[in-house]
């Protein structure tokens, strides 16, 4: 047996004993009969319980001593034993040195009495405590199994918070209850364990005696189980059942108190009367001791074990160790088995303590198993008199046993101290053996009460299976996981709940990525920014501030004020409104008009004013200087009222023959001059080419225009209107054009000496361009047709029209060369001049804006000589062509045999188709020059190579009057009629003689013959102005080496006659 | 964490007008607190911790006050040293577009920068 077991269960082994004295349970009569019995040889023995009474305090040193020994192990123990051990050592050396060693004796006598007394009252007890006991057990059981129900409910999923809350409260009660008994009734608890442990070594000993006893319980459990079933079903009415019990259970511990201060009275009687009744006692014991023989017996098993070991202790056993051992085994037989009962018991209840220590759990189910609930708070309540009870009895009766156990305890101490090293294997054993007899007992219960162990008893089967730390921890986390499952609980709880939640709301709403939101951009600064942010502003302050008030501009552009003097005057005074400084008298009165047109109709006015105004200063002094001439010369010429000269002695004219001369028939000063190309070199380069002067012969000092042509030209007219263009007709078979209006720039400007003298070449040229359509020989005539005339005979009227000036250009252009061929032109005038020039006409001057159409062609000459003789035909030259001046639609063509013939462009017949001399058959003479009359007359006249001079009407084929020799032989060169006088005409012939005739005055020979030596006149040019009558008529004489001599008429010659129509018109009936 | 669900549903999907998160009003909010107590601070390594985070807890109370019922509030605060270099921030939210928002200023001086941000969940 382990030695600490038996040090720990002599602590225990007393109270035990006692209380087994008291309660006097079957098994625990046993010790105490058999104590009795001892009592009763001891008295038999006079020896021994001399030896007894003399051993006390020996005995008591000694048992001191072992107790010291003993607390030394014990402490040495207490490591291994629980605290509860240690307590019950430190109480019963408490108690052991309150009683005095001279009072042991006493004590122990008067507990022996006691004892006695006990006996005869614990008689009564006994049975009732042996029932509480079980009861107790089974409460104990119930209690237990409802623990272990409880966590198996908690281990199941189904149970219900508010069991758990009721199995908590309860459970909680219970650990408080059992606190409370392991605290405060900390030695009952243990003796309640040993006695059970006790009793189950008991059972198994003696188990034919137990098992009836157990049977009951069993049964006694089933039922109460049974109930507890019904009741854990309807756990809530337990809570009732509960308070009712409790209230039972204080009634019961009422009357159980009653019982104990009777019992504690009686007790204290007893003690004095401890002598006096000894000897009552003893017969007592011996009473009861005898009833209870049967059953001691049966321990003796468990005696002849426990001496074997004890044989086995003997060994190493100290000699009066050895020697009292014997001496009580020798001495008390009888007693062993008691003792090593109780020790049994003790060392068994130690055991199990140990092993309770060590396996806990398997313990508490084995409690739990056994244990009732029912009777519980009873049973609390009870055991707690029962401490207090056994605190008294422990008191009371310790010596007692101290002094009769001595022997035992030294022995067992000894044994226990022996025992001690063999603790591994004993206590093996044992805890196997408890184990077993726990399975046993439990497949017993579980066989007998299958409906509640499938549940109930499983569990604990399996957690006392599995390894005991491990089920110590799993409970003790189990508790501990109830908290944190709750926790688990309300978290899930809350998680479903939370779940629902958003399982509804998400069918609501819907979810969405935003946009990513820029929160900051924050661009890295570079380099310079870097600079400038941290060294940008460093060594430099702010010194001053310019606002710019003080700045201001005042420059202001503006353009210069022109600033004239002006003066007005309204009326006007002398048709002068206004004027300035500036202004001239001589421009007043066009300014006057003019000052509301604008610049460009004033440049134009001014350029032809200024051309006015230069020749009427020119004129002034021209007239004084040819006044003093003419004075001088007067005698020469006799007609002549004065003489001018043009200034044609200019370096390119010079050498020149003019072989023409002629008058505009609108602007009637200007006049051309055609000057041939010279047969000798001169300086200028202009030899080969023709040179045409236009003249202003109010202006004789230079030529207006100079218009230069490449090869001869044979005949030149100025256009219809203004005089502004300049037809030509050339030796090549060409027509050509001046425009007079272009500007001189546009022309190639000449430096001769000191002036500059602008060339102007043809505007417009058919040379090569239109040769298809033009002339094949030299063009003999060119005549300017007006289309405004068209039609009927009309006066002069139109033609001095105005609106002809503005109306642009539009007439026709008649050439007629020597093979009879004429062509007509029409004259256009472009809208816009084009400086690049033309690719469609080629024949335009860039820059040039008149040009010439070919309009259609007539052969004069073939048609007349289909007609005629074809021989005569051959010969026949046309060489000069007049249109009627009346009528453009007729034309009169001079020919080579004396003959004009009378066309109309349109094939129109004309009555005459010639005009012949009064000489019948044709004879080779040239028609050197046709003239019709200016005034309107249908009357024209004829000049002829053969010196002839013949008046014509257009109506007749025959002269009205015919001259043979008037020139006295010489061809006639020119034939042309005054301007003034519709009577007068004048002839020039080959000899430079010239012949006027005034038919008013006579018309058979001319009144004046002048001739001219000086130089040969080469032409002449009639020239003055009809309507307007002036004095300045005249004539213009070109001599062969280029001068131009204009002679003004005598006024006899000029002024014109009424009678000269009416001679006219006689002559002219005279001839139908 | 009963009771609540008692009566069957009682979400308010959408927020009162009145409480709803306003983006200006936060800003407005956000931009003065900022203004307020980061003029003139210059930045220091130590100290922009327990700033930043006091500014969050500032814009968060003050949001509170502002009475965004029913709204979770979140306050970023991020306070940097300005030394030139490019900070790009971003934000991407998975949420609900018609209730929740979010709003956020910035503050700069010469030596720091300050982003803060405030985002409101409404919680139904």
């Amino acid at each position: 047996m382990p030695t600490d077991k038996k040090i720990t269960k002599e602590d225990t082994w007393k109270s035990d004993d006692l209380r087994r004295h008291i309660r006097g349970g079957g098994h625990d009569e046993d010790s105490s009969s058999s104590r009795r019995r001892d009592d009763e040889r001891r008295h038999r023995t006079g020896e021994s319980v001399e030896r007894r009474h003399r051993d006390p305090e020996r005995e008591a040193r000694r048992e001191r001593e072992k107790n010291r020994e003993r607390d030394g192990t014990g402490e040495r123990t207490k490591p291994r034993d629980a605290d509860k051990d240690r307590h019950q050592d430190r109480r019963k050396d408490g108690s052991r040195d309150r009683m005095g060693e001279k009072e042991e004796r006493d004590k122990e006598r008067s507990r022996a009495q006691d004892r006695v007394i006990k006996g005869t009252e614990n008689v009564k007890y006994r049975n009732g405590d042996r029932d509480s006991r079980d009861k107790m057990h089974d409460r104990e059981e119930k209690e237990n199994r409802d623990r272990e129900r409880v966590k198996a409910r908690e281990r199941d999923t189904e149970r219900t918070r508010e069991r758990e809350r009721d199995a908590l409260r309860k459970s909680d009660r219970d650990k408080e209850k059992e606190k409370n008994k392991e605290s405060e009734t900390g030695e009952r608890d243990r003796e309640r364990k040993s006695d059970r442990d006790r009793k189950r070594n008991e059972e198994r000993a003696e188990g034919g005696r137990d098992r009836d006893r157990e049977h009951d319980r069993e049964k006694r459990d089933r039922r109460k189980e049974r109930e507890y079933l019904k009741e854990s079903e309807g756990y809530k009415d337990r809570s009732q059942k509960d308070k009712e019990r409790k209230e039972r259970h204080m009634d019961k511990e009422h009357s159980g108190q009653k019982e104990e201060r009777e019992y504690r009275e009686q007790h204290r009687k007893e003690k004095e009367e401890k002598e006096r009744r000894h000897k009552e006692r003893a017969q007592h014991n011996t009473g009861e001791s005898r009833r209870h023989d049967g059953e001691s017996r049966e321990v003796e098993s468990e005696r002849v074990h426990r001496e074997r070991k004890g044989s086995d202790r003997e060994r190493e056993g100290k000699r009066d160790k050895h020697r009292e051992r014997r001496h009580r085994e020798e001495a008390i037989p009888e007693r062993d088995p008691t003792e090593r009962n109780s020790a049994k018991k003790s060392s068994s209840s130690s055991d199990l303590r140990v092993h309770k220590d060590k396996t806990e759990p398997v313990k508490t189910k084995v409690e739990i198993a056994e244990a009732p609930a029912e009777d519980r708070g009873y049973d609390e309540a009870q055991d707690y008199e029962e401490d207090f009870e056994k605190m008294d009895y422990e008191e009371d009766f310790e010596d007692v046993d101290d002094s009769e156990g001595e022997d035992e305890k030294q022995t067992r101490s000894h044994e226990e101290r022996e025992a001690r090293e063999e603790i591994s294997s004993q206590r093996r054993e044992e805890i196997e053996a408890i184990q077993r007899a726990m399975d046993e007992e439990n497949e017993r219960v579980g066989s007998a009460q299958p409906r509640l162990s499938t549940e109930e008893d499983d569990r604990p089967k399996r957690s006392r299976d599995s390894e005991t730390p491990q089920s110590k921890v799993s409970q003790h986390g189990r508790f501990m996981d109830f908290v944190a499952a709750k926790h688990r609980e309300v978290s899930k709880k809350v998680a479903s709940k939370q779940k629902k939640r958003s399982t509804e709301l998400l069918r609501l709403i819907d979810l969405d990525y935003s946009i990513t939101f820029s929160l900051l951009d924050l661009p890295p600064v570079n380099e310079y920014d870097m600079y400038i942010k941290n060294f940008g502003t460093t060594n430099t302050k702010q010194a001053y501030v310019q606002c710019n008030e003080d700045n201001t501009d005042r420059d202001i552009q503006t353009e210069e004020i022109e600033m004239s003097e002006k003066w007005t005057q309204h009326p006007a005074e002398r048709n002068v409104g206004c004027g300035g400084p500036k202004l001239s008298h001589e421009a007043s009165d066009e300014s006057v008009t003019k000052l509301s047109i604008d610049s460009q109709r004033l440049a134009t006015f001014l350029r032809s004013a200024s051309q006015v105004v230069a020749v009427l200063l020119e004129e002034d002094r021209a007239e004084k200087q040819s006044l003093k001439k003419l004075r001088t010369q007067a005698d020469t010429l006799s007609f002549s009222d004065g003489c001018l000269q043009l200034n044609t002695k200019l370096p390119f004219l010079y050498g020149r023959q003019i072989s023409l001369v002629q008058f505009s028939q609108v602007q009637r000063q200007t006049m051309l001059s055609v000057h041939n190309p010279s047969a000798k070199p001169s300086a200028v380069r202009l030899d080969s080419k023709t040179i045409i002067c236009i003249w202003n012969i109010w202006e004789p000092s230079r030529p207006q225009k100079i218009l230069v042509y490449e090869s001869e030209v044979q005949c030149c007219c100025f256009s219809p209107g203004k005089a502004t263009l300049v037809f030509a007709g050339t030796s090549v078979g060409s027509v050509v054009l001046w425009d007079l209006r272009e500007h001189a720039s546009a022309h190639y400007t000449l430096r001769i000496g000191e002036n500059d003298w602008t060339l102007r070449h043809p505007t417009f040229s058919t040379d090569a361009v239109l040769a298809a359509s033009g002339h094949m020989s030299s063009v003999s005539s060119v005549e300017a047709v007006l289309a405004t005339v068209a039609e009927g005979l009309r006066p002069e009227l139109p033609l001095l029209a105005s609106d002809e000036e503005s109306s642009g250009l539009s007439f026709q252009l008649a050439s007629l060369d020597g093979n009879g061929v004429l062509n007509l032109w029409v004259v256009l005038e472009l809208p816009k001049a084009n400086d690049a020039g033309s690719h469609t006409d080629l024949g335009l001057r860039p820059g040039g804006k008149v040009k010439l159409l070919h309009s259609s062609t007539v052969i004069t000459t073939s048609e007349r000589s289909s007609a005629r003789d074809a021989k005569k035909t051959t010969l026949l030259q046309t060489l000069l062509l007049k249109f009627l001046p009346s009528d453009s639609n007729h034309f009169f063509i001079g020919t080579n045999m004396g003959l004009v013939n009378h066309g109309t462009s349109h094939g129109l017949k004309a009555p005459p188709k010639f005009y012949r001399p009064q000489v019948v058959g044709f004879r080779p003479v040239d028609v050197t020059s046709i003239d019709f009359s200016p005034f309107g007359e249908p009357i024209f006249l004829v000049g002829c190579g053969d010196g002839s001079v013949r008046l014509h009407t257009v109506l007749s084929e025959q002269p009205l009057m015919e001259w043979t020799s008037s020139t006295a032989g010489q061809p006639v060169l020119s034939v042309q009629w005054a301007q003034t006088r519709p009577t007068v005409f004048c002839v020039l012939d080959a000899a430079s003689y010239l012949h006027i005739w005034d038919l008013l005055e006579k018309d058979f020979e001319p009144v004046i013959t002048e001739k001219i030596d000086a130089d040969r006149v080469t032409a002449m040019a009639v020239f003055g102005d009809p309507a307007k009558q002036n004095t300045y008529s005249g004539i213009s004489l070109a001599t062969q080496s280029g001068k131009i001599e204009m002679q003004y008429f005598s006024k006899r010659l000029t002024v014109p006659e009424s009678a000269d129509l009416e001679k006219l018109q006689i002559m002219m009936q005279e001839a139908f | 964490m009963e009771g609540t669900d008692t009566g069957g549903n009682t979400y308010l999907i959408r927020p009162n007008y009145h409480h709803k998160f306003k983006a200006a009003v936060v800003k407005e909010c956000i931009h003065d607190i900022l203004r307020e107590q980061l003029s003139g601070v210059q930045y220091d390594p130590d100290e922009v911790g327990v700033l930043s985070r006091s500014l969050a807890d500032c814009i968060k109370d003050k949001l509170k006050d502002v009475g965004f019922d029913r709204y979770k509030l979140v306050v970023q605060v991020v306070i940097g040293e300005q030394r030139g270099e490019g900070v790009k921030m971003a934000a991407r939210c998975f949420w609900d577009a018609d209730t929740d928002s979010y709003a956020q200023d910035i503050f700069m001086n010469d030596s720091l920068f300050c982003v803060a941000a405030a985002f409101g969940s409404y919680f139904y």
